[in-house]
């Protein structure tokens, strides 16, 4: 089989004698058809390579995951970063690779100073070759291989580097690429209809960068409301207030989140008045929040946090599923609807400030505040204080009320856990 | 309003000042063994309150009066002749709501619990306070350093022991 050194790799036989005993291991898909391997060398570090096509089955025999920098040093550990076989784009990734997706500019060194039985120590593409090794074997395709040889520590470094260094891509980017390609404007088109997005203006790449409605926080909303309206079609207002409700925080990533999917396929979201309405009040709360927090007279830090305490996942997530819950409660879901009430003392609805002060005694000393964040714990004493502030027209949430609504939430699920 | 952790705190502030060959600060102990028996005070409380937030009906009569601290009073004359209210103020035991918190939560079996090492501990602490707290001239109490760093850790297992058996979880201090 033909060897080319490429017009700007310096021809080296020590690297063409490699790139001859990697070919009798190994036989890729370019020796099939007697087409000649090109070297390359690097025009920085001068490291020499090739590339080629191997299938799914050879890599998986010959791909070592666990390659080392300084091959002669026994101190010398795995250098990779750990595989992350629980994230959600590493189980899609090991999905398709079980229905024969071909990956491509998979890093790999040929080296047999360790390890030999497995001669290609893998830099760049490691959950790649996780996947392949996992689930590629069945439709065994072939796969895009960058391989090099003969290596010193210092090329070695810069190849693991180079293969490493990646501008991450946030969930909320992977949200609205996904959203866009399954489901078309439909989600973007209804926050334009209730106020979260203006004309023109998309979701934003990156949610913790801006101030704006993300694709997650929408499809929450939405999951949340019929959530609750069809656990509140079930429930007689005498039981409304003797459960612990569990607001859902929608999943984000490459993958869809399943009851979102659900909704989109069997609802027409832009075509339901109650949802329209319930997205508009809540945008009316948003807004009010944001201006007092922001007006110049307020006593309230301007703070981010502050101003946009509705779109907090927790208290967006809550405020959504009571929304859905009191569907069937006419007068409770117009009580819910009401901004609440404002003073000199307590200048935005939401009393962000108090809210973030907050602390129950089952809290741990970190925590950071009641509607600060994302978890089970936050979501349900949110929709607790939300459906308290439904029982009444004008409700001021003042600590007290903060207090009384978070030791019910307190109260049911130690009932729950075992009352006697 | 200062939480159990606070008045851990103090308590442990207050016991840190005592210098043994100092006998001018032994005063600190007396604040360091109120602010611990606070601190238990503090956390039964607000979880009796968190119960007695729920709907009235959640409990019989008699619980709503243990969880409100009322009396439960039989009517009989006016409106509500024949029934049982709430009416005005019955303080309860820390120890009896301590008792009725880990019961009613189908928490541990209580049957030998004041046989236990911890319940002994607790019984010197509520003496010692009790003396500390409503002094007479004839009962002199005893108090030293070594003593009160024990009521501290008594007080967090106590606790400890309600929130296991009522939350089913463990608190950090």
């Amino acid at each position: 089989m033909e060897i080319i050194f490429n017009i700007n790799a310096k021809h080296n036989s020590a690297v063409k004698t490699a790139v001859s005993q990697f070919l009798k291991t190994i036989s890729p898909l370019e020796s099939e058809h007697d087409m000649p391997i090109i070297v390359f060398q690097d025009g920085v570090k001068g490291s020499y390579y090739m590339k080629c096509s191997l299938l799914a089955s050879d890599a998986a025999n010959l791909c070592d995951l666990n390659a080392k920098l300084d091959v002669r040093n026994p101190e010398s550990y795995r250098a990779n970063r750990e595989l992350l076989l629980n994230h959600a784009t590493y189980r899609k990734m090991e999905a398709d690779s079980s229905d024969g997706r071909e990956f491509n500019d998979i890093i790999v060194e040929y080296n047999t100073d360790y390890h030999s039985e497995t001669p290609l120590k893998v830099w760049g593409g490691q959950h790649r070759i996780s996947a392949i090794k996992k689930g590629g074997q069945k439709k065994n395709r072939y796969h895009g291989f960058r391989i090099y040889f003969l290596l010193s520590t210092e090329q070695r470094t810069e190849v693991a580097l180079i293969s490493n260094t990646s501008i991450s891509v946030s969930n909320d980017t992977f949200d609205r690429m996904v959203e866009e390609t399954i489901f078309g404007n439909a989600l973007r088109n209804w926050c334009r209809k209730v106020g979260f997005l203006n004309e023109g203006e998309d979701f934003p790449d990156t949610g913790s960068r801006t101030e704006r409605m993300t694709v997650k926080r929408a499809r929450s909303f939405i999951i949340n409301f019929y959530l609750g309206k069809e656990r509140g079609g079930k429930l007689t207002s005498d039981v409304l207030d003797r459960n612990v409700y569990e607001p859902y925080l929608a999943t984000t990533g490459v993958t869809i989140d399943s009851r979102y999917d659900s909704i989109m396929k069997n609802t027409n979201i832009l075509n339901d008045p109650a949802l329209i309405e319930a997205g508009q009040k809540f945008f009316s709360l948003h807004d009010a929040q944001f201006k007092a927090v922001k007006s110049e007279k307020t006593k309230t830090k301007n703070m981010k946090a502050y101003r946009n305490k509705a779109l907090i996942e927790s208290v967006l997530t809550g405020w959504s599923y009571v929304a859905g819950l009191l569907q069937n409660h006419p007068n409770r879901l117009s009580n819910h609807y009401r901004l609440p009430k404002s003073n000199s003392k307590i200048p935005d609805p939401l009393n962000a400030e108090e809210m973030s002060q907050f602390k129950h005694d089952q809290d741990p000393p970190t925590y950071r505040g009641l509607g600060t964040r994302s978890a089970l714990k936050d979501r349900q004493r949110i929709a607790q204080l939300f459906l308290a502030k439904s029982c009444e027209q004008e409700v001021l949430i003042d600590k007290t009320f903060i207090n009384k609504a978070v030791s019910q939430t307190v109260g049911l699920i130690a009932l729950s856990k075992g009352y006697t | 309003m200062l939480t159990y952790r606070e008045y851990l705190d103090y308590a442990e502030r207050s016991l840190v000042r005592v210098q043994d060959d100092e006998p001018a600060s032994q005063w600190q102990l007396i604040p360091a063994t109120i602010l611990a028996w606070s601190a238990i005070e503090s956390f039964v409380n607000n979880m009796l309150d968190d119960f007695a937030s729920l709907a009235p009906d959640t409990f019989q009569l008699h619980e709503r009066s243990f969880l409100l601290e009322n009396r439960l009073r039989f009517m009989n004359q006016g409106e509500n002749i024949g029934q049982f209210v709430l009416e005005g103020k019955e303080y309860r035991r820390l120890d009896d709501k301590i008792f009725f918190l880990i019961a009613k939560s189908g928490g541990r079996d209580l049957t030998n619990v004041k046989g236990e090492t911890l319940w002994q501990n607790f019984e010197l602490f509520k003496d010692v306070r009790d003396s500390l707290v409503h002094p007479r001239k004839g009962k002199e109490v005893s108090i030293t350093k070594e003593m009160v760093d024990g009521f501290i850790e008594t007080s967090k297992l106590i606790i400890r022991l309600v929130s296991k058996n009522v939350w089913k979880k463990e608190v950090t201090f």
